[in-house]
């Protein structure tokens, strides 16, 4: 075991209990923990037992990594410690029940996670407290400790203060104003959402508290309090998307919590029991799996990736949505090679309406926009007649209609609609259909299988076409004429006044220029990054120069990353012919993150004046003191964005080779409207795929790096 | 009102029957202006004879051709095939549609070059490029068409000794069925030569085979030659992924595609007896598809046309100086411009039109140019309206090969002026003068002081 994993794994388990995944939360929340130091000593050797049990046990190296085991030994340990008085035996006691409160953790985790897909949160703390609680009883020699003793204070403090400062101390057996105040401060840097959420939290318990006892003793107001601040930490964007109804959420909660903290302490008094953190552990996992029965997921959204802070989430979820939302899983291009003009889109006024409204048409036209030479009274005078027609990706033919002969032009054939016509079958029962081709010009055959960009036939103008046109449509049958079905165009370029534009999973619109991206060699090679693949960099950040290495890794679930030595993992996909990073964990001040602004997504595929854009997390792009006052309101609006311009280009240095330009715009909105920055990258790549070099300006620095090729044999 | 213009009588030996080796009857109007500009103005402006080519016949050529190709095959890539036209002007034209360049010697090169065309978008054909040219080539990173096994292995030294790789094809002879066969240039297909070659280059630590290259004569009239061809390289291909693992960046196919000249002892007109480009297209892209497991990257079809683009752009504005009869009776005309500007007469019956309104009555007339040799003919038999002395003619479709292959005999080589986009001509080679021809030349200090 390395010792740098396991350090880590001891820090998050005490940056888990407040639901972070910061090593400095990690190390604030141990030191508050010291506060009374035989507690937080005993909290310590919780840790430490719990994950040197893991570790010899050989349990998931990342999911000790994550303190997950760790966390439920320190709440643990510290609790033996501050309810009893520690003798040597007592300490062995503690021991050995720290081995069963980590099998509880271990058993409870893999039934929660695969019977109901919840976390464990601290449940198998409080059943093993509960069962080490009844055994001492039975023991003269295990005597209960009075409370640490408070920590005189030299201000004074009004008491709503005192009581939340004590509560958010007490999660962690360190009811210290002090503690508490470590912690509040830990919190509120790390995530002003959780900040807010533990003052309504707080705020509305103690209200309520007050409303149903005229005089309600401290214990119980610590003891409400807390379990009510972390619910609304769990529930309020740490395992819930934070958004305006998580906050109604949160409010709901609180109640409840107070609810099941009364109803957990008339109980547990008789056995003399304390009910600790039970109300939250029920209230929290009830409600998300409450949730999960939902019919539609659209708020209130579960998290469904490794957690961050709730900011990080919240911008990481929307930022996907954006992205990726109207990604498909299969990927249809357009059915023909070159260049091609949308005549008639979805709900066109001609005759894509009704059941037949998503079906595209498509004709060839030259750059003054007319679709024949000559004098247009011919078939054969149309740019598109005779052109190949390929098939939008793998599939089956499924029905062929041939022998219809062209129309006339202006005098389309009413009677067969759809005139010579190929329909393929596709994955995920979804069906194409390619109509009005040109008679005898069809290449297949029913039952044959074809691959994407396969050549089927020939443009024509058969049946129901006033002038050679191709009509391309999705349906949901093999039916010819079936009613339609809207499905997306997986990528296309599409032609603006200084260059093309790739669009994806968009339906090219009425009067677009559209064509297909070809795959160009070097710039698959360049990202399609393969596992165990390795690059150096020699960067230079300011006035510091350093050296930087990535690897390449590929994981048990498929997916790929590229960690920096710097500390900085990136997440990518190449679909088809995108490749799109998805994620970045890790600090920002290596070639990675550069190179993760530069070409956030890329098509694998070269055309001049290629652009494109797309959009970071804010919290990717946008530096904590700017987020960090607007993230207060984050719960209400998010005032903050970070889009990129991508343009390629092939540029000539000796050597030509394509270069990405990119510009970010990080940028603010309403009250955040002074906030606006630019940045601009290049990103150079050889055109063998050999990525070059990287620089990033902004304002006030630039950051570059360059590729160093080591020396193969 | 105009005067009526006065009518030479003309006498036309009768006809009858079916079709005659003189091709259907042709109806000329007069071509009184080139672009919108009147030739009368051209000529008076800028002399005669006169080159006169038009920047939009060229550009809407070459789109048109671009859109026929890209839309039946995925990639496609021209090169403008420097040997055809390769006046700066011209090239530029080419180069902003997109066009790489297509060079066969150092000085096509250096001139790619010149114009700022990178390295790697030139490809190096011909089966005579210098060592020097060959460095320069490796240097620039251009795409090295290799002609023959002496200059495979001198090409192996040369980037041995520099230390750098270099992208190579070869060039591929395939007997395709027609006379004559362009055996001369590059590899056999049909005896395994171009195997042989291929694995030697694939071998060698230096050369990178990037791609097949093949041009199987110029003007080729039919679709089907090119149909052979293009299906051999393809097998080429498919062998070279097999048997070497080799996936090809691209597939030249060269140039030879027909412009709309006529050529000598062709009865019917070009545009009657030629298929029309989409067949030609259809023809060499139809085999590419059998390209074997190129998946989603399909190598890029490069076309290196020349003629086909440029020889309609071409006019030469031309004036009659002087009207005879031969011994036979028959017409004659000499006019200012010859085979000195147009050797491609040797091989085309270029077309023939006068700039300025004539009457009706055609007549076979030999069109004779200025020179005192008796090849001097630019056409026999053409049928031309009755001209009188200082008429002006145009001559049509003479983009390709002539202002490459022209040359000084007795007089001077004129200007030639492109009208642009916009209509407005621009001199893009000035004529010649009496310093420029003598300025390359010395007299010995011992014939100097000679006065004649
Ligand atoms: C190698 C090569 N490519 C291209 C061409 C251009 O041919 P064309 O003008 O017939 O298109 C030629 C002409 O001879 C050639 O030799």
């Amino acid at each position: 075991m390395e010792r740098r994993t396991f350090i880590d794994a001891v820090i998050f388990a005490y940056a888990q209990i407040f639901f972070s995944n910061r090593r400095w939360f990690g190390v604030i929340v141990l030191c508050a923990s010291f506060i009374s130091p035989v507690i937080g000593i005993f909290g310590l050797i919780g840790a430490l037992v719990s994950t040197l049990l893991a570790y010899g046990l050989k349990y998931n190296q990342e999911r000790i990594r994550s303190g997950f085991y760790g966390f439920n030994g320190i709440l643990f340990g510290a609790a033996a410690a501050y309810f009893f008085q520690i003798t040597p035996l007592v300490a062995a006691v503690i021991l050995v029940f720290l081995v069963i409160v980590f099998f509880a953790a271990a058993a409870l985790e893999h039934y929660l996670a695969t019977a109901f897909n919840l976390p464990g949160l601290s449940l198998p703390f409080i059943l093993s407290l509960c069962v080490f609680i009844i055994f001492s009883s039975n023991f003269e020699w295990m005597v209960h400790a009075a409370p640490p003793r408070e920590v005189e204070l030299a201000f004074q403090v009004p008491e709503a203060m005192r009581f939340y400062f004590e509560s958010l101390g007490y999660i962690i057996f360190q009811p210290h104003f002090i503690s508490g105040m470590i912690i509040a401060a830990a919190i509120l840097a790390f995530s002003r959402v959780l900040f807010v959420n533990s003052i309504i939290a707080y705020a509305l318990n103690s209200l309520l508290v007050h409303v149903l006892y005229p005089d309600p003793t401290p214990a119980f107001m610590i003891q409400s309090s807390f379990n009510a601040m972390l619910v609304s930490f769990a529930l309020g964007g740490s395992l819930i998307i934070v958004s305006k109804k998580t906050t109604l959420l949160v409010a709901l909660s609180t109640v409840v919590s107070l609810i099941f903290t009364i109803f957990f302490t008339g109980i547990f008094a008789a056995h003399s029991l304390p009910v600790l953190v039970l109300p939250f552990n029920v209230v929290t996992l009830a409600t998300i799996y409450s949730l999960k029965f939902r019919q539609e997921h659209s708020d209130l959204v579960l998290l469904y990736f490794l957690p961050g802070s709730p900011e990080e989430n919240y911008y990481y979820h929307h930022n996907r949505k954006l992205r990726f939302d109207r990604y498909r899983l299969i990927f249809p291009e357009l059915p023909f090679f070159g260049e091609w003009t949308v005549t008639q889109g979805y709900d066109g006024s001609l005759t894509h309406r009704g059941d037949w409204r998503h079906a595209l048409d498509f004709v060839i036209t030259d750059n003054n926009g007319n679709e024949f030479a000559g004098h247009g009274t011919s078939p054969a005078d149309y740019f598109c007649y005779n052109t190949p027609v390929a098939a939008p990706m793998d599939g089956e033919v499924v029905r062929i209609v041939d022998g219809l002969p062209d129309a006339p032009i202006d005098t389309p054939d009413l009677e067969h609609n759809w005139g010579n016509t190929i329909v393929l079958s596709h994955q995920y029962e979804l069906y194409s259909s390619l109509s009005h081709l040109k008679a005898g010009s069809i290449l297949v055959k029913k039952g044959d299988t074809v691959r994407k960009g396969q050549v089927l036939a020939r443009c024509g103008s058969s049946g129901r076409s006033p002038a050679p046109h191709l009509h391309f449509q999705f349906q949901l049958s093999e039916r010819v004429g079936e009613k339609t079905f809207a499905f997306p165009i997986s990528q296309y370029l599409q032609q603006d006044k200084d260059g093309f534009v790739l669009r994806t999973f968009e339906i090219p619109e009425q009067g677009a220029r559209v064509r297909n991206i070809e795959i160009h060699n070097g710039l698959r090679k360049a990202f399609e990054f393969r596992p165990d693949e390795s690059y150096h960099f020699v960067c230079t950040s300011g006035a510091a120069t350093f050296e930087e290495s990535w690897s390449v890794t590929i994981d048990a679930y498929n997916i790929l990353s590229i960690t920096s030595s710097r500390g900085t993992t990136a997440y990518l996909q190449v679909r088809d012919k995108i490749m799109m990073f998805t994620g970045i964990v890790g600090n920002h001040d290596n070639a990675l993150y550069h190179f993760y602004l530069c070409a956030l997504s890329a098509p694998l595929g070269f055309i001049e004046q290629l652009q494109w854009t797309d959009s970071y997390p804010v919290s990717a792009a946008i530096s904590l003191p700017v987020r960090f006052f607007p993230e207060f309101f984050l719960v209400f609006v998010n005032q903050l964005s970070a889009d990129a311009e991508f343009c390629m280009n092939k540029v000539s240095n000796g050597e030509t080779q394509f270069v990405i330009s990119s510009r970010q715009r990080l940028r603010g909105r309403g009250l955040l409207r002074f906030f606006n920055e630019t940045k601009e990258g290049s990103l150079v790549i050889r055109q063998d795929g050999e990525i070059e070099a990287l620089t990033v300006r902004s304002n006030s620095d630039t950051f570059s790096a360059v590729r160093k090729h080591m020396e193969h044999s | 009102m105009d005067k009526k213009k006065y009518e030479r009588p003309v006498i036309l030996k009768q006809q009858s029957g079916l079709m005659n080796k003189f091709g259907s009857a042709t109806s000329t109007q007069p071509m009184t202006d080139i672009e919108g500009v009147p030739v009368a103005e051209l000529a008076a402006a800028y002399g005669s004879p006169l080159f006169v080519l038009s920047e939009k016949k060229m550009r809407d050529t070459q789109q048109q051709c671009q859109r026929i190709f890209r839309s039946r095959y995925p990639k496609v890539q021209f090169a403008w095939s420097y040997k055809t036209n390769y006046m700066n002007a011209v090239c530029s034209i080419f180069h902003s549609e997109g066009s790489w360049a297509e060079v066969v010697s150092e000085f096509e090169f250096d001139r790619a070059r010149h114009l700022g065309v990178r390295g790697e978008h030139i490809i190096f054909n011909g089966p005579a490029k210098s060592a020097a040219a060959l460095e320069k080539a490796v240097r620039a990173h251009s795409k090295i068409h290799i002609d023959h096994f002496d200059e495979l292995y001198e090409l192996i030294e040369i980037t041995t000794s520099l230390g750098l790789k270099a992208d190579v094809a070869i060039r591929v002879n395939v007997d395709v069925g027609i006379y004559p066969k362009w055996d001369r240039f590059g590899f056999n297909y049909e005896n395994g030569e171009a195997r042989e070659a291929l694995k030697r280059i694939a071998a060698s630590k230096t050369l990178r085979i990037v791609g097949l290259h093949m041009h199987i004569g110029t003007y080729i009239m039919s679709t089907e030659p090119f149909r052979v061809a293009v299906s051999k390289l393809v097998a080429l291909a498919n062998w070279l992924k097999q048997q070497l693992a080799i996936d090809l960046d691209y597939i030249d196919v060269g140039g030879g595609l027909p412009s709309h000249n006529t050529l000598k002892g062709q009865y019917l007109q070009a545009d009657e007896t030629l298929p029309a480009l989409e067949q030609f297209a259809d023809a060499i892209t139809a085999p590419l598809f059998e390209l074997e497991s190129h998946g989603d990257a399909m190598p890029t079809l490069i076309l290196e046309s020349g003629r086909a683009l440029v020889d309609g752009a071409g006019y030469l504005i031309s004036t009659v100086l002087a009207v005879k009869r031969l011994s036979d009776g028959k017409r004659a005309y000499v006019i200012d411009a010859g085979i000195n500007l147009l050797f491609t007469s040797l091989w085309y019956k270029h077309k023939m039109v006068p700039a300025q309104p004539t009457g009706v009555m055609r007549e076979q007339a030999n069109i004779y140019g200025p020179l005192c040799m008796n090849i001097d003919c630019i056409q026999e038999d053409a049928s031309v309206p009755a001209l009188k002395k200082g008429d002006r003619v145009v001559l049509m479709n003479v983009g390709a090969y002539t202002m490459t292959q022209w040359m000084q005999f007795i007089t001077f080589r004129p200007a030639i002026v492109l009208i642009t986009a916009d209509g407005s001509p621009h001199v893009i080679r000035k004529a010649e003068s009496l310093e420029y021809v003598m300025s390359l030349e010395e007299i010995p200090p011992s014939l100097r002081s000679l006065s004649a």
